[in-house]
C-alpha cells in the first residue's frame, strides 16, 4: 500500500515540476511557433495517456494489495476491450500524426521570397555568404578553397561575383523576412542551429541541405553547432543578428563582395590546391 | 517430397497444413533437421549482408560525380589479340555452377550411403571452388597489373576498385571457407565416420548424412551470390 | 569416453507420461500428447574444471558466463558515466579530463551500454538460461558452437577495452560512429581507436550469430511435447523475436563496420566525400556520409528492438506471476511482439530527420514511427490490466515491475514527441534525445533486469535474495534514476546540444548549471546504490534462505526441474510433457491459485481452466 503512495507522489511531482519547471522554451523568435504547438498537443496528448496509465497502475497497486483469501480474476481475454483500446490509441497517433506532417510539409517548402544565405561550416567556425544584387550564390568547389579564395567560389561563374562575404561567424539577417539557409561543410557532418529560431539541419560535406525560418524579433542569438564534429565541436559558436530594414541594410553596404575581394588581391592564382596525404 | 512420416501427426496440404504445423508441437517444420533449420536461417541472415553490400555498390554508383568504368572492356580477357569481354567470368561462372551441380549429386549419394561416390564428389566441388578462387585471384592480380586499386583506378570513378575488391573479396572468402569445410566433410564421408557414426573432433556430436546436405545448401547459396554479383557488377 | 553421453536414452514415445507421476494405470484420453518427434538429445557432459565451467556446453553456465561478462562491461560503462557527469555537473573538479577524454567516455559508455552490455545480457545471458528451461529442452541445438559463440563475445570485449591503452586511446566519435568525423584528425582516437571498435563489433555480430542461431532454432525445432508456439511464456516469445531482428539487423552493422574499415585503412572513399583538412585537400572523395547513417540506423533501430522486446517478455511473466493473474490478452501480446518486431524494420530513418537526406522520407518514416506506438501502447495497456483485479505481491520483483511501467510509459511517449518529425528539428541533437532514450532503453529495461534477477536467483543458485536489501536497492534506483532523466528533457528543451563537453557562459544555459549539478548528484547516489545489489548477491550465495522448488509458485517449466539449480540436461530422465499455457493463475475451482504447466487435464477436469 505505500509503495502505490510513493509512486502517486512520482506522478504529482511530475506534474508539478512541469509545471514550475525554471527550464522551459526559449521565447521563440521566429515564425516557428507551430513546432511549439505541436509539442504542445503531444504534451496534452502524451501527458495525458502518462498520467492516466500510472493513475491507474496505482489504483490497482492500492486496491488489490495481495490477500491470502483474495482470488484474482481468471480471464485470459477480452476482445472488446482490446478492440477499443486499439482504436483509440490509432485515433489519439492520427491526432498528432496529422499536424505534424503539416508542419513539416511547410518545413520542406520554402517561401518564393526567401533570401538564401550560404552557411560554409569547418571545423570549428562558422563563415556566410550572400547572393548579392543578382539574388544567386556563385557555385563552389572545396578543391578551390584557400587563403585567397576562402569560399572556393568558382571563378568562371558569373553569379559568384557580387557575393557578399562574411568571414566571421556572425551573421545579421533582416527582420521579417524569410531566409533559406543553404548549409555546407568543407570537412566533417556540422548543424547551424538557434535555438530561438527552432529549425535546424545538418551540414553535410559533398552535398548542399537546406531549412528554412522566417525571424520575427529583433536581438542577438547564439548559434550552437548541433552536430558532434571532433573536440572542437562545443566550442564551435556563431552569433545571429537579427536586424530591421534599415540598419540590415546599412550592414549589408559595408560587406565585402567577392570580387572586391579579387581586386584586393591583385593577380592570383585561385585554383591551386595542395592534395595531401591522409 | 513427400511429407515426412511422424507418429499421431497427420499432414495437411496447402497453407492450412502450414499453419497446423505452425501451431502444433515441438517443432514447426516437421521431419526437418535442426542443422538444416539452422543453415537457412544462417543463409538468410548471410543474404541480409551482401544485399546491404550489393545495395551500397548501386547507391554509390548511382551517385557518382565521375563516369563508372565500363564493365566489358575492364573484365575482358585479351585471347590471341583478341579482347573477349567477360570471358574470366563466364568460365568462373560455369565452373561455379557445376560445381553446385557436382555437390547436389554428393547429396543424392550421401543419402543412399554410397561412401566412395559422395565422398569423391564432395571432393569434385572443393576443387571447382578451389579453381573458382584461384581464377578469381588471377583477375584481381591483372587488375592490380592494370592499375586498379581500393582506393583509385585508372578507368573512372574510384569507387569501382573499392566495390569490386570489398564485394569479390567478401564472396571469394565465402568460397574458401566453403573449401575448407568441402575438404573436411569429404574426409569425413571418405574415412566413414557417417556409416559408423563417429563423434566429430570438435563437436563431439554423431556424424550423420544431413551435414553433407547442409554443406550442399551453403555451396548452393554461395553459388547464387554470385549469379547476383554477376548481374549487377559485371553486366550492368 | 562413454560416460560423457547417455547413449542408452530411449525415445519417449509413451502418450500418457507425465512428469506428476503417471503410474501404471489407466489414463484418461483427455491428457492424450503426441509422442516426440525427434530422438532425445544426445549431450556432451564435461568431467574437467574446464570442460565444466569453462569451456562448458552447458547453456546454463554459458548464460552466467554472458551475464557475468556483460555486468562486467556494464559496470565500466557506468563508471564512465561517472566522468561523464562529474564532468557536465562539476568541471572544476573534473579538471583533469580534456575535452577528448570526455568524448572518449561519451562513445565508450555508449556503445558498452547498448550493445556489450544490455544486448549481451538479454540475448546470451537471460536466452541462454532460459529458453531451453521454459520450452522444456536439454540445452540448445547445437552447444558447441553455442560455447564458442560466448568466447566470440569474450574476444570482442577484450578487442573494445584493448582500445583504450592504444596511441590515441579509444574512438571519441560518438557510439553512432559518424564519417567522416570518425575516421579523421579532429575526433580522438581516429587511428587504432576506431579500427579496435570495428573490428571488436564485427566480433560481436559474428558471436551473435551464432547464439542466435541457437537461439531461434531451439525454440523451433526443439520444444517438448505438448509445448506449442503459443503456450510458451512470452519471455521466450520477447528473446525469440529479439533474435529474428539481431540476425537481420547484424548484417548492416557489420558492412558499415566494414566499409568504414576499409575507409580508414586502405583509403576507399565509401563514406568520405571531398574534404578539406587544415588547409588541404584529402585523397577521398564521391563518397556519401547520408549511406552510413542509414546502413548503421537500418541495424541501429532494430537494436533498440531487440533490447526492448525481450524486457517486454520478461515483465509480462514477471507481473503475472506476482500478481497470482494470467497476462491480461496472451494473445495479443504474441501480435503486439511480432508487429513491433517487423515494424522495426520500417522506421529506421526517424534517427535521420535533419541529416539532410531526402525531405520526403520525413512523412514515410514519422508514419511509420507514430504506427510502431500503437502496438506498443496495447502492450502498456495489457500490463496494467493485468494488474487490475489481480492479487498483487509487493515483493521486491513486483516493484522492479511497477517502476518499469512507469518510466517505459514516461520514455515511450517522449519517443512519440521525437518519432513526430516536425517535433524532432527543434529536439534533435539536444538532451531532450538523451533523456528519452535513457529512458526508454537504460532505465526501464534496466528495471526489468534487476527484476528478473530477483525472479530468478531462487532457481540459478537455489537460495532467496534478501527482499529488505531489495527494497532498498529499488528505491534509491528507481527515484534516483527517475530524478536523473525526467528534468534533463527540460535541458533539452532550453536547447542544451548533447555531446557538449562545457557550455562555456551562453547566455541561457547558466540556469542549467544547478540542474546539472543535481542530475550528477542523483547519477552517483544511483551508481553507488548498485553495490546493495553486488552485496545482495554475495551474502545471499552464502547464507540466503534456501529457495526450494518453486518459492514464488509460478507455472512454466523452469521451476519444475527435478534438481534445483538444474543440473546439466535440466529434465533427469523424463522430459517434461506440456498440456497448458503458463498463465492459469487463480483458476476457479482450483486447488490452488496456480497451475503448472505440466498438469494434465485430468487433474483439473472440475476447474474452469480455460482449453490453451
Amino acid at each position: 500500500m505505500h509503495a502505490g503512495i510513493i509512486f502517486l507522489a512520482v506522478i504529482v511531482g511530475s506534474v508539478l515540476f512541469h509545471i514550475f519547471t525554471p527550464w522551459y522554451w526559449t521565447d521563440v523568435a521566429s515564425n516557428w511557433g507551430s513546432m511549439d504547438d505541436t509539442i504542445t498537443l503531444t504534451f496534452w496528448i502524451g501527458g495525458g495517456v502518462f498520467i492516466a496509465v500510472c493513475l491507474f497502475m496505482v489504483y490497482c497497486v492500492i486496491k488489490f494489495s495481495y490477500k491470502e483469501e483474495r482470488k484474482a480474476e481468471y480471464k485470459p481475454e477480452d476482445k472488446k476491450l482490446e478492440i477499443i483500446l486499439t482504436i483509440a490509441t490509432t485515433l489519439g497517433v492520427a491526432a498528432l500524426l496529422a499536424p505534424g506532417l503539416i508542419v513539416w510539409n511547410q518545413f520542406i517548402n520554402v517561401p518564393k521570397n526567401a533570401i538564401h544565405v550560404d552557411v560554409m561550416a569547418w571545423q570549428w567556425g562558422w563563415q556566410y555568404r550572400l547572393p548579392g544584387e543578382d539574388g544567386k550564390l556563385g557555385s563552389t568547389k572545396v578543391a578551390n578553397i584557400n587563403d585567397s579564395n576562402p569560399f572556393g567560389i568558382i571563378l568562371e561563374d558569373p553569379n559568384g561575383k557580387d557575393d557578399v562575404l562574411i568571414q566571421s561567424d556572425v551573421l545579421h539577417i533582416k527582420n521579417n523576412r524569410p531566409v533559406k539557409i543553404l548549409l555546407r561543410s568543407v570537412d566533417v557532418l556540422h548543424n547551424w542551429y538557434v535555438p530561438q529560431f527552432r529549425a535546424k539541419m545538418d551540414a553535410v560535406p559533398g552535398t548542399i541541405t537546406y531549412y528554412w525560418f522566417e525571424p520575427n524579433k529583433i536581438g542577438e542569438y547564439e548559434v550552437l553547432c548541433a552536430e558532434y564534429c571532433g573536440v572542437g565541436h562545443y566550442g564551435m559558436r556563431g552569433r545571429v543578428f537579427v536586424k530591421s530594414e534599415q540598419d540590415y541594410e546599412n550592414w549589408l553596404q559595408e560587406q565585402e563582395t567577392f570580387s572586391d575581394l579579387v581586386a584586393k588581391q591583385g593577380k592570383k592564382e585561385f585554383s591551386k590546391t595542395k592534395l595531401a596525404k591522409k | 517430397m513427400a511429407d515426412p512420416k511422424i507418429e499421431g501427426y497427420e499432414f495437411k496440404p496447402g497453407y492450412k497444413g502450414m499453419a497446423r504445423d505452425t501451431s502444433s508441437d515441438q517443432t514447426m517444420f516437421k521431419g526437418v533437421h535442426w542443422g538444416k533449420a539452422m543453415m537457412w536461417i544462417f543463409l538468410l541472415s548471410d543474404t541480409f549482408i551482401f544485399s546491404c553490400f550489393l545495395i551500397s555498390y548501386m547507391k554509390g554508383r548511382g551517385s557518382t560525380t565521375v563516369e563508372w568504368p565500363n564493365p566489358s572492356e575492364v573484365f575482358a580477357l585479351n585471347v590471341g589479340g583478341v579482347p573477349v569481354p567477360l570471358l574470366l567470368i563466364a568460365i568462373m561462372t560455369f565452373v561455379l555452377i557445376t560445381s553446385s551441380g557436382t555437390m547436389a549429386l554428393a547429396v543424392k549419394y550421401g543419402y543412399e550411403r554410397n561412401r566412395k561416390m559422395c565422398g569423391w564428389l564432395i571432393l569434385a566441388t572443393a576443387l571447382g571452388g578451389l579453381t573458382f578462387v584461384g581464377m578469381q585471384a588471377f583477375e584481381w592480380s591483372k587488375l592490380i597489373h592494370e592499375g586498379v586499386r581500393p582506393w583509385t583506378n585508372p578507368f573512372g570513378a574510384p569507387q569501382f576498385g573499392s566495390f569490386f575488391f570489398m564485394i569479390t573479396g567478401f564472396h571469394g572468402t565465402h568460397v574458401s571457407i566453403g573449401v575448407i569445410f568441402l575438404s573436411i566433410y569429404a574426409y569425413k564421408t571418405l574415412a566413414g565416420h557417417y556409416d559408423t557414426g563417429k563423434r566429430g573432433w570438435f563437436t563431439s556430436m554423431k556424424g550423420n548424412y544431413v551435414e553433407i546436405e547442409i554443406l550442399g545448401l551453403y555451396w548452393h547459396f554461395v553459388d547464387l551470390v554470385w549469379v547476383f554479383i554477376f548481374a549487377f557488377f559485371y553486366l550492368w | 569416453m562413454s560416460e560423457d553421453f547417455n547413449d542408452n536414452k530411449t525415445i519417449q514415445a509413451q502418450s500418457s507420461e507425465t512428469t506428476s507421476g503417471g503410474g501404471a494405470g489407466v489414463t484418461p484420453d483427455t491428457d492424450y500428447v503426441r509422442p516426440a518427434e525427434v530422438a532425445d538429445q544426445d549431450l556432451y557432459h564435461g568431467h574437467s574444471f574446464i570442460t565444466k565451467w569453462v569451456f562448458c556446453q552447458d547453456a546454463k553456465v554459458i548464460g552466467v558466463q554472458y551475464f557475468l561478462l556483460a555486468t562486467f562491461t556494464g559496470i565500466i560503462g557506468l563508471i564512465l558515466s561517472w566522468l561523464m557527469r562529474l564532468q557536465l555537473g562539476f568541471p572544476e573538479v573534473a579538471s583533469f579530463m580534456t575535452a577528448e577524454h570526455y568524448y572518449q567516455f561519451v562513445t565508450m559508455h555508449g556503445m558498452i551500454m547498448v550493445v556489450y552490455f544490455l544486448t549481451a545480457l538479454f540475448l546470451g545471458g537471460f536466452g541462454n538460461y532460459l529458453i531451453p528451461l521454459m520450452t522444456g529442452a536439454r540445452d540448445m541445438v547445437f552447444p558447441y558452437v553455442n560455447m564458442v559463440s560466448f568466447w566470440m563475445f569474450f574476444i570482442a570485449v577484450g578487442v573494445l577495452l584493448a582500445s583504450f591503452f592504444v596511441p590515441g586511446g579509444p574512438t571519441g566519435s560518438g557510439w553512432t560512429l559518424y564519417p567522416p568525423q570518425s575516421i579523421l584528425e579532429g575526433t580522438p582516437g581516429s587511428g587504432m581507436g576506431i579500427i579496435l571498435m570495428l573490428i571488436s563489433l564485427s566480433l560481436f555480430v559474428i558471436g551473435f550469430t551464432m547464439g542466435g542461431l541457437n537461439y531461434l532454432i531451439t525454440v523451433l525445432q526443439a520444444r517438448t511435447r505438448g509445448m506449442t508456439l503459443m503456450r510458451m511464456p512470452l519471455t521466450v516469445w520477447g528473446i525469440f523475436t529479439a533474435t529474428v531482428l539481431a540476425m537481420l539487423a547484424f548484417p548492416a552493422l557489420l558492412v558499415s563496420s566494414i566499409m568504414m574499415t576499409l575507409d580508414k585503412i586502405l583509403g576507399t572513399s565509401f563514406f568520405m566525400p571531398t574534404i578539406l583538412q587544415a588547409g588541404e585537400v584529402l585523397e577521398y572523395g564521391g563518397g556519401s556520409p547520408i549511406l552510413f547513417q542509414h546502413l548503421f540506423w537500418f541495424f541501429g533501430h532494430p537494436e533498440v528492438y531487440i533490447v526492448a522486446l525481450p524486457a517486454f517478455g520478461i515483465v509480462s511473466d514477471l507481473i503475472s506471476v506476482h500478481s497470482r493473474k494470467n497476462i491480461f490478452g496472451y494473445r495479443m501480446m504474441v501480435w503486439a511482439i511480432v508487429v513491433i518486431g517487423a515494424l522495426s524494420f520500417f522506421v529506421w530513418a526517424h534517427h535521420m530527420y535533419v541529416s539532410g537526406m531526402h525531405p520526403w522520407f520525413g512523412f514515410f518514416f514519422a508514419t511509420t514511427t507514430l504506427i510502431i506506438a500503437v502496438p506498443t501502447a496495447l502492450k502498456v495497456y495489457n500490463w496494467i490490466l493485468t494488474l487490475w483485479r489481480g492479487n498483487i505481491r509487493m515483493n521486491t520483483v513486483m516493484l522492479w515491475c511497477l517502476g518499469f511501467i512507469v518510466t517505459f510509459v514516461n520514455g515511450g511517449i517522449t519517443g512519440i514527441f521525437l518519432g513526430n518529425v516536425i517535433v524532432d528539428v527543434p529536439l534533435s541533437d539536444t538532451y531532450f534525445v538523451v533523456a528519452h532514450f535513457h529512458m526508454v532503453m537504460g532505465i526501464a529495461p534496466l528495471m526489468v533486469i534487476m527484476g528478473a534477477v530477483y525472479h530468478w536467483f531462487p532457481l540459478v543458485a537455489g537460495r532467496m535474495l534478501s527482499e529488505k536489501l531489495g527494497k532498498w536497492h529499488f528505491w534509491f534506483t528507481f527515484l534516483g534514476a527517475y530524478s536523473i532523466y525526467f528534468p534533463m528533457h527540460y535541458l533539452g528543451f532550453i536547447g542544451v546540444p548533447r555531446r557538449y563537453f562545457e557550455m562555456y557562459d551562453s547566455p541561457y544555459v547558466t540556469s542549467a548549471v544547478e540542474l546539472n549539478q543535481f542530475i550528477s548528484t542523483a547519477a552517483f547516489i544511483v551508481g553507488a546504490a548498485q553495490f546493495i545489489l553486488i552485496y545482495n548477491i554475495i551474502v545471499s550465495l552464502r547464507i540466503g534462505k534456501p529457495a526450494g522448488k518453486n518459492p514464488w509458485k509460478a507455472n512454466s517449466l523452469e521451476w519444475l526441474t527435478p534438481a534445483v539449480p538444474p543440473e546439466h540436461g535440466n529434465w533427469g530422465d523424463k522430459l517434461p510433457v506440456v498440456h497448458r499455457w503458463p498463465y492459469d493463475y487463480s483458476v476457479p475451482g482450483a486447488k490452488e491459485d496456480f497451475i503448472p504447466q505440466t498438469t494434465p487435464p485430468s487433474e483439473v477436469a472440475d476447474t474452469e481452466a480455460e482449453k490453451t
